[in-house]
C-alpha cells in the first residue's frame, strides 16, 4: 500500500500590539495578524508584509517599521513564534 | 560612566528630576564634578503652543514598557561610550504633558565640549527614530 505525507500549514493568529498613529489607524491597540506555518517558524519580515497585506489600515505604517518580538527590535529574517508578544514599531516620536 | 535613565509620568519638574536623582539604587549624576568633566550639557524638550500650525493644549506620550526603558538605556550607554561622556542623564515623560512643560531631559558631561554638543545631538536624533514612545496631540479648545 502506497501512502503520501503531505506538509498541512496550520494558520496561526498572531496579535500584534498597536501604538500612536498606528494604532489610531487601525482603531484598535492590537491586530490580528493570521499566518500559515511550516514547523511553527515564519520570519518578522513576513509578519509585517502580513500585517500590511490583512490590515489596509497600517499599510503606510508598515512601510520602513520594524517589529519588536518580546520587547527587542527583531531582523528581518528573525524567527517568530506562536506565543510571542509582537509589536509594531512605527511612526515613533519621543524627545 | 555614571548612566541614570527613567520614564517619569507626567511633565518633568525639578522636584521629580530630584526624586529620581536620589532614587534608591539609582547612579548619581552629581551636581558637583569631580574634575574628570570640563562641560556639563543639559538639553530640556518643552511642549510647543503650535503644532503643525494649531494650537496645542498638550501632548500625550505612549510609551511601549518595559522596551522604552531599555532602549533608553541601551542608546545612553552607546552615545556615551561612543563620545567619551563621564555621566549621562535621560528623562522623558509618559502621559499628559502640558503646554511649556518639560517632557524630555537630556544632561550629559564629557571632558570637552565638543563630545557633549556631539553626543547630545545624537542621542536626540537615535531618540527619534529608535526608542518606542510615541505622542498624540491633545489639540487647545
Amino acid at each position: 500500500m502506497r501512502t503520501s505525507i503531505q506538509t498541512i500549514h496550520l494558520p496561526v493568529t498572531l496579535d500584534v500590539l498597536l501604538f500612536g498613529a498606528a494604532a489610531a489607524a487601525a482603531g484598535a491597540d492590537r491586530v490580528p495578524v493570521v499566518m500559515g506555518m511550516k514547523q511553527e517558524v515564519v520570519t518578522a519580515q513576513e509578519v509585517l508584509a502580513s500585517l500590511g497585506s490583512q490590515h489596509p489600515s497600517l499599510r503606510t505604517a508598515t512601510t520602513g517599521a520594524r517589529l519588536a518580538v518580546n520587547q527587542a527590535f527583531a531582523k528581518p529574517d528573525a524567527p517568530v513564534r506562536a506565543g510571542d508578544e509582537l509589536a509594531l514599531i512605527a511612526l515613533v516620536g519621543g524627545g | 560612566m555614571n548612566t541614570l535613565v527613567a520614564l517619569v509620568t507626567g511633565p518633568i519638574t525639578p522636584e521629580t528630576e530630584a526624586r529620581v536623582r536620589t532614587g534608591v539604587g539609582s547612579p548619581q549624576t552629581s551636581a558637583k564634578g569631580d574634575g574628570d568633566a570640563g562641560a556639563r550639557l543639559r538639553f530640556e524638550g518643552v511642549v510647543r503652543r503650535i503644532e503643525e500650525g494649531r494650537a496645542l493644549f498638550a501632548l500625550d506620550y505612549q510609551t511601549y514598557d518595559p522596551m522604552a526603558q531599555r532602549e533608553l538605556e541601551s542608546l545612553a550607554r552607546g552615545v556615551g561610550g561612543r563620545h567619551g561622556l563621564t555621566s549621562i542623564l535621560a528623562l522623558h515623560s509618559r502621559g499628559r504633558v502640558g503646554v511649556g512643560e518639560t517632557s524630555f531631559v537630556l544632561e550629559v558631561t564629557a571632558p570637552r565640549r565638543a563630545e557633549a554638543f556631539a553626543a547630545t545631538a545624537e542621542f536626540i536624533e537615535r531618540l527619534k527614530q529608535d526608542v518606542p514612545i510615541w505622542k498624540r496631540p491633545v489639540w487647545a479648545p
